[in-house]
């Protein structure tokens, strides 16, 4: 899947607000690579347009069951289509979905979980940790309470 | 000037209001400039929009000399990154201004690092303007360079 001596095909994944802010303060890591960005609404995507096309693909949490279906159902046709290398997120369900269904796709997978998570990682960070490559979290105390987990600073 | 933002995403009526009724107290004696989002409360004291392209955002923040919000990580993050005073109100899942309560823990931690002011509800806000004019954020040493980094030298790994 991954393509060697080649730049990589990341695909970069957010939920609109925080989460997108905290993904943006990662950029200079895929700088040099092609990337392509899935956000969850219209709103943020000026703020993603420079990384490549934006897909949107609406809003979505554990409690509305019928709309995770739609929004997982967008989700899994773009990463069929673009077959990225690489997904990046920092959540949240959006960035869940994508995350496993690219791992099934065989990417690899980078989570950064977001700062708000203070005493315990997100659901979807939870889940995501069993098949994550890279895993961080913001705040040393969760580095110590989970395995698998590295703590190197905040991003904010 | 004071900045009051409360996102774009949701509605935030209890903020909006409150800040409003301030005005009618006498509790702020300075000019104040809103984006309200999706809020469907029209303040009668201060001007405001539901929203501001990225630029104008930016000038207004800049202009002011304290910043009222929600305690949305954008927010609280771009008051850090231009040092200003912060007066956060985090949004409730009870009064369904949120998906869950996320926006109560991250404003007691950095409350309690002294980043930001917080105040837990309505009746914390005045307390919370009248701090807010004389407050210093304490500044924070974050590492985004550093966890940029960690992915990156990930990224790399992958193409060899």
């Amino acid at each position: 899947m991954v393509r060697s001596a080649e730049n990589l095909r990341i695909c970069l994944v957010a939920s609109a607000g925080g989460h997108t802010t905290q993904l943006l303060k990662l950029a200079d890591s895929w700088s040099g690579h092609e990337t392509f960005c899935i956000t969850t609404t219209e709103v943020v995507k000026v703020k993603l347009q420079k990384y490549g096309k934006v897909y949107t693909v609406g809003e979505c949490n554990r409690e509305h069951p019928l709309r995770v279906i739609r929004v997982a159902t967008k989700c899994i046709s773009v990463i069929t289509r673009e077959r990225p290398d690489v997904v990046i997120s920092t959540g949240a369900a959006v960035g869940c979905i994508t995350c496993f269904w690219g791992w099934l796709s065989g990417a690899k997978v980078v989570w950064l979980d977001s700062i708000t998570n203070v005493d315990r990682i997100s659901l979807s960070g939870r889940m995501v940790r069993y098949i994550a490559d890279v895993f961080l979290v913001q705040w040393p105390e969760l580095a110590k309470k989970y395995s698998n987990v590295e703590y190197l600073g905040a991003v904010i | 000037m004071i900045f009051l933002t409360v996102g774009t995403l949701f509605p935030f009526d209890r903020l909006v209001r409150a800040i409003d009724e301030a005005f009618d107290k006498g509790l702020i004696d300075e000019e104040l400039f809103a984006q309200i989002g999706e809020s469907s409360y029209k303040p009668r004291n201060f001007e405001s929009v539901a929203s501001l392209a990225k630029g104008l955002f930016d000038e207004r923040l800049k202009q002011a000399s304290g910043v009222i919000g929600h305690a949305g990580v954008g927010t609280i993050a771009i008051a850090i990154d231009n040092n200003k005073p912060l007066l956060v109100m985090p949004r409730l899942r009870k009064h369904n201004e949120h998906v869950n309560d996320h926006q109560v823990a991250i404003a007691r931690k950095f409350s309690e690092l002294g980043h930001i002011l917080v105040a837990d509800d309505v009746e914390d806000l005045p307390d919370g303007i009248r701090r807010l004019k004389n407050f210093v954020p304490k500044e924070r040493i974050a590492a985004p360079s550093t966890v940029a980094d960690r992915i990156r030298r990930f990224l790399n790994s992958l193409r060899d």
